[in-house]
């Protein structure tokens, strides 16, 4: 037995691809794998690889231009297509004011005092390069004795700014402003500063993406941060914000499930029920949630209600029907063989219908609880912003975005596992069904269900004491 | 189609032994009694008739065939016994009284799989007696001897989908006997069952029929399964659902798969062929062949 006839073992080579049918489960596992670190990798390489995308020049120095009014500093991004343009701006800036030094007039009619504070903006421009080399921390960017050393270190070739380096040009213009200065005087002197114009350094940057779009290793960072971040005056902690948004997406959803589970299952077993309730559920439903925000906000007023409101509109109508047609799937055949064994109409619902549907059902919840999720960042707009969602919008507004990422993520983590956790629940609570049968091995599995075997007999051994002699009992 | 052998015997003839049993079978209490039934249903296209004035009685301990070509509408004929369906002329009768809606009195096994998956089958067997308001401790017990009975005592905490169909439908016949019914009815119960554990179950029913004092009224298509199993076969014809002849089995109980074969059997099976098939009788259309072999294959 597979062996082929000249003694050799036959392998059988399976197919990645066959129509409708399922892979081994090493195959299984390894694509599950991908499926999460290939988003991953993506996202990593658009942000690593430099040749993919990046769109914009991050500037690690920045310059002021004469006679315009848009500043950049360093940090900013500004297009690929416009960076050397503004380079441009800046060098024939530096040589209009080399030939106006040559002239009569260097001042070029302007006053001394206001050289000199345009000469302070160009001595600072180069704090930025200085901080991220590590020269100076920063709290030290507006220390200017320490940024006129860093010059003449610079100019004089002591030290070498390295991450990020300067350009040949601005090293150049480095010595050309050293001179300058230091002509004046050797330390920097506030009073004392050198008044006749400096050149500008041209700007410099590197490739990046734009700001949305930050890199992994940064929303990993930031997400940490994010998660710890402690209460503060009115603004609460990141897990009470947490605990708020589940509490909302949880309220509205056990809301509607508490109403909308027994009208489903009535309109499902009663035509009375489906013909007098449905259609008009039908009918609701397409009336987007949101569309009631205000409505609900005039009705319940501030706080949680409106919010919880907004899930439970969201969510509602579309269980009343989903439940009613799980209820309508169940076999025919079960109800009727009931029916034969004696069961009446009433005790149809209760234990032929209900048991019956549970398992289906189970995953309705289950998918209507994703529903529930999705109204939640609605929901959290309404009336006074609350929760994760007032921390994205308003962290989203000053564009810190990599603060935004890791909240993000966190509500996808949260809906996930949530869900995981639901679905691995499923075979423990019904060990009737194919998945229970896999289950019921599980070691989380035995603890749970022996957890309403002990409710059972403590129930059964109070509700049936033992039987005492009565008076006038045979 | 049966061999004509030269041997072949009368189906109505019947040994002494055999003619006294139905002497004494029609003596006993009438258990079921179907008078006039008939059945229409509304289409589309007017009113179709499934069922016209189908009437005939079942005898306490008796064991009773429903044959019939597909569409003869004998799946309807067992739904309205069982209440499952209102007749629209007619009635029918259980121990003289008319026949509401269905109840416990008439036990059905269907011929798909209609165990509940969220019990056990313990808890399948108990249900019945559990609706009609009997105390959970005396039916666990009761519950315990039929599952005993169908030999399934090691899967009595089992669910349905741990066994095998004919587990499943062993159960079926347990859970419809622990309402004490005054008759089984079964619609084509062993239909999807593989041949071999067919036969089984059929011989398993036999066992079960010999032993209890019930009476059983199966529907079936099998020719073999009617003939082996029923005392009396009733052959319904198809365009309206009328009966055609209601046969009394000559073959002698008590019966055995050795029996297939008997002159009996053979006969009463032609017999029941020929009423289902009368247009058999001549050769069948003429039918051209594509050639499928190749030219240089090895074949004669």
């Amino acid at each position: 037995m597979g062996e082929s006839p000249s003694g050799k073992k036959l392998k059988v080579k399976e197919p990645w691809f066959a129509v409708r049918r399922e892979l081994p489960s090493h195959r299984a596992s390894v694509l599950t794998a991908i499926s999460f670190i290939l988003p991953l990798l993506i996202w990593s390489a658009v942000s690593y690889l430099p040749f993919l995308w990046h769109p914009d020049i991050k500037l690690q120095l920045s310059a002021d231009r004469k006679d315009v009014t848009t500043v950049y500093t360093a940090g900013d991004r500004v297009s690929k297509e416009f960076f050397p343009e503004f380079q441009e701006a800046v060098r024939s800036q530096n040589e209009e004011l080399e030939a106006q030094l040559k002239s009569d007039d260097p001042l070029a009619g302007s006053s001394e005092s206001s050289v000199r504070r345009a000469n302070k903006k160009v001595l600072r421009h180069l704090a930025p390069v200085l901080e991220s080399n590590g020269w100076i921390t920063s709290e030290q960017t507006k220390e200017d004795e320490l940024i006129y050393e860093a010059w003449k270190d610079v100019a004089t070739g002591k030290r070498k700014l390295k991450s990020p380096g300067l350009s040949e040009e601005n090293i150049e213009i480095a010595k050309q402003n050293w001179n300058a200065m230091s002509a004046v005087s050797p330390v920097y002197d506030s009073d004392n500063f050198i008044s006749v114009p400096l050149l500008s350094l041209v700007p410099q940057g590197k490739p990046s993406n734009p700001d949305y779009l930050p890199a992994p290793h940064h929303v990993a960072s930031s997400g940490l941060e994010v998660l710890m971040m402690p209460a503060e005056g009115d603004r609460p902690s990141m897990v009470q914000r947490i605990g708020h948004s589940i509490r909302i997406v949880f309220g509205g959803f056990l809301l509607s499930a508490l109403i909308g589970i027994p009208i489903g299952v009535l309109c499902g077993t009663y035509a009375f029920f489906s013909r007098l309730i449905e259609p008009f559920t039908d009918f609701f439903r397409y009336m987007p949630a949101p569309t009631f925000s205000t409505l609900l906000v005039a009705i319940f007023l501030a706080n949680d209600a409106p919010k919880i409101a907004l899930v439970f509109v969201g969510t509602f109508f579309q269980m009343v029907l989903v439940v009613s047609n799980t209820t309508r799937g169940l076999n025919m055949n079960l109800l009727e063989a009931a029916q034969t064994l004696g069961a009446k109409q009433s005790q149809l619902l209760t234990h032929v219908v209900i048991p019956g549907i549970l398992p289906s059902m189970y995953n309705d919840l289950r998918i209507l609880l994703g529903w529930a999720w999705t109204w939640l960042v609605i929901a959290e707009l309404v009336g006074v912003k609350s929760g994760l969602t007032e921390f994205i919008e308003s962290q989203g507004r000053y564009r810190n975005f990599d603060l935004v990422f890791p909240v993000i993520i966190l509500i996808g983590l949260i809906g996930f596992f949530t869900d995981q956790f639901l679905a691995f629940l499923r075979g423990i609570i019904f060990p009737w069904t194919k998945e229970g049968e896999a289950m019921s091995s599980h070691p989380v599995a035995k603890v749970i269900l022996f957890i309403p075997r002990l409710i059972k007999k403590a129930f059964s051994s109070k509700t049936s004491p033992a039987p005492t002699p009565q008076a006038g009992q045979p | 189609m049966i061999p004509p052998s030269p041997d072949i015997v009368d189906y109505h003839e019947q040994t002494p032994e055999v003619k006294e049993r139905f002497t004494q079978l029609k003596q006993r209490p009438v258990v079921l009694s179907v008078d006039n039934v008939t059945k229409d249903f509304p289409t589309r296209n007017g009113v179709v008739r499934a069922l016209h004035d189908i009437d005939f009685e079942v005898y306490r301990r008796e064991f009773m065939c429903v044959i019939g070509p597909s569409g003869c509408g004998k799946s309807t004929l067992i739904r309205i016994l069982a209440g499952l369906e209102i007749q629209s002329e007619g009635e029918v009768l259980l121990d003289g009284n008319p026949v509401a809606g269905p109840g416990p009195d008439r036990g059905m096994v269907f011929q798909t799989y209609t165990l509940f998956p969220w019990l056990t089958v313990k808890q399948n067997v108990m249900f019945g007696p559990k609706m009609t308001g009997h105390m959970s401790a005396e039916i666990e017990a009761d519950a315990r001897q039929w599952i005993d009975m169908v030999g399934l005592s090691k899967f009595e905490n089992s669910y349905p989908h741990q066994l095998s169909g004919g587990m499943k439908q062993r159960v079926a016949i347990a859970r419809a006997l622990a309402n004490r019914p005054r008759i089984l009815l079964m619609d084509e119960p062993f239909g999807a069952l593989d041949a071999q554990t067919r036969a089984q179950m059929q011989a398993y029913l036999l066992e079960i029929w010999r032993n209890l004092d019930i009476t059983i009224l199966f529907i079936t298509h099998d020719l073999d399964e009617a003939v082996y199993l029923a005392d009396r076969i009733l052959v319904l014809k198809a365009n309206p659902g009328e009966i055609d002849e209601i046969i009394e089995v000559s073959v002698p109980r008590p019966r055995s798969m050795e029996q297939f074969i008997s002159p009996e059997f053979i006969a009463t099976k032609h017999h029941i062929n020929q009423l289902i098939h009368p247009e058999q009788k001549g050769d069948g259309p003429v039918l051209h062949f594509p050639r499928l072999t190749e030219a240089g294959d090895d074949v004669e």
